[in-house]
């Protein structure tokens, strides 16, 4: 038996008082890559946002543990000390301050938050160089002001390069596949399926089984209407892209 | 000064005669009604000499102490005929205390500080060709009404950092600059704020290919007031003007840009861009940015924009999902919304000057 280590009970959600989420159950243990599919306006963003602890995300009801702890309450920067990360569907543009500052920046804020010993610059630059390359990470990107002037794949690239400096344990992508063509879509999910270990769990949120072919989820969940209305293997992802999600949401109400 | 000048005499006269008709301007007077100066000053005295001091003359630079008689050739020149508007009337009526600078070719840099309170007037005249960096600030206390013309001849270039650090003090600054041909002028503000501060700039785009170049930031606590207003006119055509402003206002703290940018009948080909940003820290705080154009001419290139708001929540959040903490997410943004400003200082070492001042500034402007 796997070590439980995200576990929703019967989340609700609201965003300026409206619902969102509507008493959604999921668990994932260490190791494992779940993947949320659902159509536009299911609540899959919320449940992202949710998890990383964005402002104006309101719990309701239900519960979110994380390796045993309550992570409702906890601030974002805390949770990403603690090894939840979130690979943005739009990631933020920062004029102003350097990506490689912003690297440095918040790896030595988690590791501050870890009690653990910071890095100087070099050694920064060292660790990212070693990572950007195989992303297509270029020097002149880690020069420029955060995600400025980035186009869609470079900032999903910067996302995933990211999530391999900060080495979390719980990783969810939201929808990292919009917005890429295939070969970005390849590069991307090579990444990610680098950083698969039995210690990590990973949250892969989208609305198209394409990335699915290329990141091979243990389990898939569909979420519609704030609820989860079907669960399945890897093979789900096929019966949804041939029938569509009406068939199978329709089934489930 | 001058004592025994008719010149001056004259100039003094129709000065006084401008004050007299105009007044000390309050918040009904349009271009002052974020700035009440009267009730500011509340009787204040007058007849004050705000004092100058200035450090050792670089080669190129010469001097004349206005207090002085026997002004030379240079000097009756200029002084006194750039416009004036209600303030620099009445410290050009009224200053008995000020200095005069000549630059005759490319100069190092000179520092210019005023002190106390009172009057005091400038004059800053660069001949065809020459350069110069000019470094003012400020220690001054109760009521302060310092008026500097500026002229840029030809081809000539003037840096201008005016560093105004946090005071208790009530100050009106009037800069009248006059840019021919192919000269330019680039000034950078910075502003800590005070009981009141109003900086204003009259810049005439004299002559083709002039250029003026503005830029600053007012980081300001609570308590503190800072107004910068502008009127850049674009006299001929082929001239260029541009403004970056940035303020960061905290507790019960006032930010003012206003900047008018005239562009003058047959002023054709002329490029100007303004840009004028606060973010409040608080509920209290309070911007009023007021980007104002008037274009007479059919061929010109003219932007211009202002926004006011607080830090963006999406970009605070995805910092603090890096692992950032709060306090330091917002440190970050602030500095970086401020940066791109204090970056238009192409000179390192001035960058870097008025840098340590933001710094020192920004702990009390980000309270709420």
């Amino acid at each position: 038996m796997r070590t439980i280590m995200l576990e929703i009970k019967d989340l609700h959600v609201a965003v300026d008082g409206k619902e969102i989420l509507k008493g959604l159950t999921l668990n994932i243990a260490a190791g494992q890559v779940h993947a949320i599919m659902g159509p536009n306006g299911s609540g899959k963003s919320t449940l992202s946002y949710v998890l990383a602890g964005r402002a104006g995300y309101d719990i309701t009801s239900g519960t979110i543990r994380y390796n045993g702890e309550n992570l409702a309450e906890m601030k974002p920067e805390d949770r990403a000390a603690k090894g939840v990360f979130l690979a943005m569907q739009y990631p933020v543009e920062i004029p102003g301050v350097t990506t490689l500052t912003f690297l440095k920046t918040a790896l030595n804020a988690q590791r501050r938050a870890r009690g653990e010993k910071e890095f100087d610059a070099m050694s920064v630059l060292k660790l990212v160089r070693g990572k950007a390359a195989s992303l297509k990470v270029t020097e002149e990107m880690l020069k420029r002001a955060l995600n400025v002037g980035f186009s869609g794949g470079e900032k999903k690239r910067l996302e995933i390069l990211q999530m391999s400096l900060f080495e979390p344990k719980l990783a969810i992508l939201d929808e990292t596949d919009s917005g890429l063509d295939i070969d970005a879509l390849k590069l991307v999910a090579e990444g990610v399926n680098t950083l698969r270990s039995p210690e990590r769990a990973m949250l892969v949120i989208t609305h198209y089984q394409r990335l699915l072919d290329y990141i091979v989820p243990d389990r898939i969940h569909v979420l519609a209407k704030g609820r989860i209305v079907a669960e399945g293997g890897k093979e789900l992802a096929h019966e949804l892209e041939a029938k569509g999600y009406e068939h199978i949401v329709g089934k489930a109400a | 000064m001058n004592a025994n000048a008719h010149w001056l005499d004259a100039r003094r006269a129709e000065a006084a005669n401008r004050f007299a008709a105009l007044g000390v301007p309050h918040r009904r007077v349009e271009d002052w009604k974020y700035s009440d100066l009267k009730s500011a000053i509340d009787g204040a005295n007058d007849d004050a000499a705000a004092q100058w001091s200035l450090a050792a003359l670089p080669d190129g630079v010469e001097s004349f102490d206005l207090a002085q008689a026997d002004a030379p050739d240079w000097v009756r020149k200029h002084f006194g005929t750039l416009p004036q508007n209600a303030m620099a009337s009445a410290s050009f009526a009224q200053a008995r205390s000020g200095v005069a600078l000549r630059v005759t070719k490319a100069a190092a840099a000179v520092r210019l500080a005023f002190a106390e309170a009172g009057s005091a007037r400038g004059l800053v005249v660069l001949e065809d060709g020459a350069s110069l960096t000019l470094c003012e600030d400020f220690e001054t206390v109760g009521f302060t009404n310092i008026g500097v013309e500026i002229v840029v001849g030809a081809n000539a270039q003037l840096t201008h950092i005016r560093m105004a650090l946090l005071s208790d003090a009530v100050q009106v600054e009037e800069y009248a600059v006059r840019i021919a041909r192919g000269g330019v002028y680039r000034a950078h503000l910075f502003n800590g704020g005070a009981k009141l501060s109003r900086a204003e700039f009259q810049i005439a785009l004299a002559g083709e290919n002039a250029s003026a170049q503005l830029s600053g930031v007012s980081v300001l606590g609570d308590g503190a007031h800072a107004d910068v207003t502008t009127h850049v006119v674009h006299a001929v055509g082929h001239t260029t003007s541009t403004q970056l402003f940035k303020h960061v206002a905290g507790g019960k703290s006032r930010a003012v840009y206003q900047g008018r940018v005239t562009v003058e009948q047959g002023a054709d080909k002329s490029d100007s861009r303004q840009t004028a940003k606060a973010l409040l820290m608080g509920e209290r705080a309070e911007a009023d940015l007021k980007p104002e154009l008037e274009i007479f001419a059919d061929d010109v290139k003219c932007a211009h924009g202002a926004a006011v708001g607080d830090l963006d929540d999406a970009s605070l959040f995805y910092l603090r999902a890096r692992g950032i903490p709060e306090a330091e997410a917002r440190n970050m943004l602030v500095r970086a919304f401020l940066e791109e400003a204090v970056d238009e200082i192409a000179d390192e070492a001035l960058r870097e000057t008025v840098w340590a001042s933001v710094e020192a500034a920004l702990p009390k402007a980000m309270l709420p």
